[in-house]
């Protein structure tokens, strides 16, 4: 069975590691210490790029590249560290925020110095009131220790740390929203180009990270980019000559729930199977895997042909769905797609903002679509229409076949596409929450499409076993189109 | 937008802790708006609610129009525009509590309370006569792992059954 490896997660359950004392016995800060004392800001920002580290918070975008973007005449800079954990099954920043949040200082500490900022938000949900207690209480015991401050360790550096609450709005996680949040307007988000990384919080030059992410830094900066490296695949993409490694490094705060034994937090390499995972979480509860979300609820589902899937961000994105926040939720044989369809759609359609047409209509719509269906209200017309194909006479014409059309199913797919459209990757929204809603729409109804069949046909939810609610692989859009990546090493 | 259709009753004051912490907070930001939220938390804490006035002194605060802090109050589901209950429960109903029963728990807390549950629009739905408890259903909250989960006030619940919940609501003080 595969082994955790717990790098972040070290110490988590080791007594009183909140305070600076404990922290300090374990390394506490000493990793910031060697940044300063052994490189130069430019070669951390260096090592970051060559460890391959992939943001955690959701779109898996190369840091070092992201820093890269950030021009370095423009003052101020800030950084805003972004801890409104919101994704449906996300639960990993949480713990690090109520148990260990010297850690979390301890990597925004290496990024300002990497990145010269003198001024850092740490944006915290709402509802997060024990973690931004403790985090305060953590910043509080920094000041005093000389690390965060004017003339932080008699380095000539000034960095200061601020939390700043959110208010229950999942869109504050998006990271223009974040900053309009944090300027004090609504969460709206912006349109992007300008990137906050040339024009952010205050129309500066602004580094958005998640939690995760940047507690990764004192591990990289106190291990070495090499020891880093070590864990975890590091793909080759053979469209280019030669071929281009595209790393999957490091290790992932996988957060699992649903139905198996033991849900939680699990520190694992990156590039581990569904399958893996499930067993590592001491197995499922139930009979049989009927679905997998692999990345928090915006993600397309997993059916139980593809459980061989590697969850890291390149297999999971080549098989036409995300890592994203790595929440992973498991459904058993005793659960009805259409009906968790409908949750996560009622979801999203609370949680739009309300900028964009598309966005703002569409998700209600597709909510309602979802509710028909499930209340067994869903539309299904019978109609003869000239289905034209190749005739008994050998011709092509009207063949003279009555089809039988799922008319809801059909609009459930166009509305969803005409938010975002998941064939082609475009949207027509401000933000990729649109993606976020027509992902999950239609690959739950192209994957389980029996079950919402059965669901419109019979008036009622049903609940088909496992091997006829999946549409099987020859049919499966996803299952069709997915590459599996190889690795760099063998091309 | 004219502040005079906004009905102010009595007038509202941060008290003397909560301006000091104010004092600090704006000091944060280079610009006074970026204030907005935690002023506005700090706010719903002393006033249990954010009315007309409070709005109103925000807004002198933060040296912006009363409307631009109500456009803000509305967008987040955290800030109550009407009064509400002591003890506010927020219920956890998405995929993951969902999935773990959250329904049963839900539909205790509603008989046990013998309420409703409020709607973001109308809060006075879910609140009990006596005006000690509400009832909302939220939006994950990030606790899957030990789902289902409630929040009262400030602090999570795990793990619940309805055994606990009755537990939970026990030992609340009154
Ligand atoms: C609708 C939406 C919600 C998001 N929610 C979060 C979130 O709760 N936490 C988070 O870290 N990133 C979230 N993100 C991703 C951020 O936009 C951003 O990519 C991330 O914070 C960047 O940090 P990283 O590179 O360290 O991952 C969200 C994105 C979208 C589109
Ligand atoms: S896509 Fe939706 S959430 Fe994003 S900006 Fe538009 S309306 Fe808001």
């Amino acid at each position: 069975m595969v082994q955790e490896r717990r790098i972040l997660y070290e110490h988590l359950d080791t007594p009183n590691i909140n305070t600076y004392d404990v922290f300090r016995q374990h390394d506490g800060y000493t990793r910031f210490e060697k940044a300063i004392a052994e490189y130069q800001p430019e070669e951390i920002a260096d090592m970051v790029k060559e460890a391959g580290l992939k943001g955690r918070g959701g779109a898996g975008f190369s840091t070092g590249e992201k820093w890269s973007f950030v021009p370095r005449d423009i003052e101020p800079r800030y950084l805003c560290c972004n801890a409104d954990e919101s994704e449906p099954g996300t639960f990993s920043n949480r713990y690090v925020l109520e148990k260990n949040p010297h850690l979390l200082i301890e990597g925004i500490l290496i990024c300002c110095y990497a990145m010269g900022i003198e001024t850092t938000y740490v944006y915290i949900r709402g509802e997060f009131t024990l973690g931004k207690k403790m985090l305060d209480a953590a910043i509080k015991e920094a000041y005093e220790q000389g690390y965060l401050g004017e003339n932080v360790r008699d380095t000539g550096l000034n960095i200061n740390i601020y939390t700043h609450p959110g208010a229950g709005a999942y869109i504050c996680g998006e990271e223009t929203g974040l900053i309009e949040s944090l300027e004090g307007k609504r969460g709206q988000p912006r349109n992007k180009p300008p990137f906050p990384a040339v024009q952010g919080v205050f129309m500066k030059p602004t580094v958005v990270q998640n939690v995760e992410t940047l507690c990764n830094l004192p591990f990289i900066v106190g291990n070495g980019v090499e020891w880093y490296t070590q864990m975890g695949p590091t793909y080759g993409d053979a469209r280019f000559d030669p071929p281009k490694a595209d790393p999957n490094t490091g290790t992932k705060l996988y957060c699992i729930s649903g139905d198996v034994n033991e849900p939680g937090v699990y520190e694992l390499d990156l590039g581990l199977t569904c399958t893996e995972l499930i067993e590592v979480a001491g197995g499922l509860r139930g009979e049989e895997v009927k679905a997998v979300i692999p990345g928090g609820s915006s993600a397309p589902i997993l059916t139980h042909y593809e459980l061989d899937t590697r969850l890291d961000f390149t297999s999971l994105t080549l098989a036409k769905s995300m890592l994203g926040s790595g929440g992973i939720i498991v459904m058993n044989e005793t659960r009805n797609i259409v009906d968790c369809l409908l949750n996560i759609m009622k979801f999203y359609a609370h949680e739009s903002c309300g900028q964009c047409t598309p966005c703002r209509w569409g998700t209600p719509w597709v909510r309602d679509i979802v509710q028909r269906i499930a209340d067994g209200d869903g539309r299904q017309t019978t109609i003869t229409r000239p289905k034209f194909g190749v005739t008994e006479s050998g011709r092509w014409g009207d063949t003279g076949e009555t089809e039988e059309i799922y008319e809801d199913l059909d609009l459930l797919e166009n509305v969803a596409n005409n938010i975002a459209n998941v064939d082609t990757m475009t949207w027509n929204t401000i933000c990729v929450f649109g993606i976020a809603v027509s992902w999950p729409a239609v690959s739950y109804m192209r994957k389980f499409r029996p079950e919402f069949e059965a669901a419109i046909r019979e008036g009622k939810l049903v609940t088909l076993p496992v091997a006829e609610a999946t549409v099987p692989p020859e049919e499966n859009y996803a299952y069709q189109q997915r590459i599996i990546p190889k690795e760099f090493a063998d091309l | 937008m004219s502040d005079e259709i906004i009905q102010i009753e009595t007038p509202f004051q941060f008290n003397e802790e909560n301006k000091r912490e104010f004092d600090e907070l704006i000091g944060r930001y280079p610009v006074k708006e970026a204030a907005m939220l935690p002023t506005l938390h700090l706010a719903q804490k002393q006033a249990g609610y954010i009315s007309p006035a409070v709005m109103k002194y925000v807004a002198e605060l933060l040296e912006l129009t009363v409307m631009k802090v109500k456009d803000v109050v509305t967008f987040y589901p955290m800030f109550f525009e009407e009064p509400v209950g002591k003890y506010v429960i927020r219920v956890c109903h998405t995929l993951p509590c969902a999935l773990r029963d959250c329904k049963v728990v839900l539909e205790h807390l509603k008989a046990k309370l013998g309420t409703d549950i409020a709607l973001e629009t109308n809060l006075a739905k879910g609140t009990t006569d006596d005006g000690k408890f509400t009832l909302m259903k939220v939006e994950c909250l990030a606790s899957c792992d030990v789902a289902p989960v409630i929040m009262v006030n400030d602090d999570l619940y795990k793990n619940l059954t309805p055994e606990k919940v009755d537990e939970i609501l026990a030992q609340l003080p009154n």
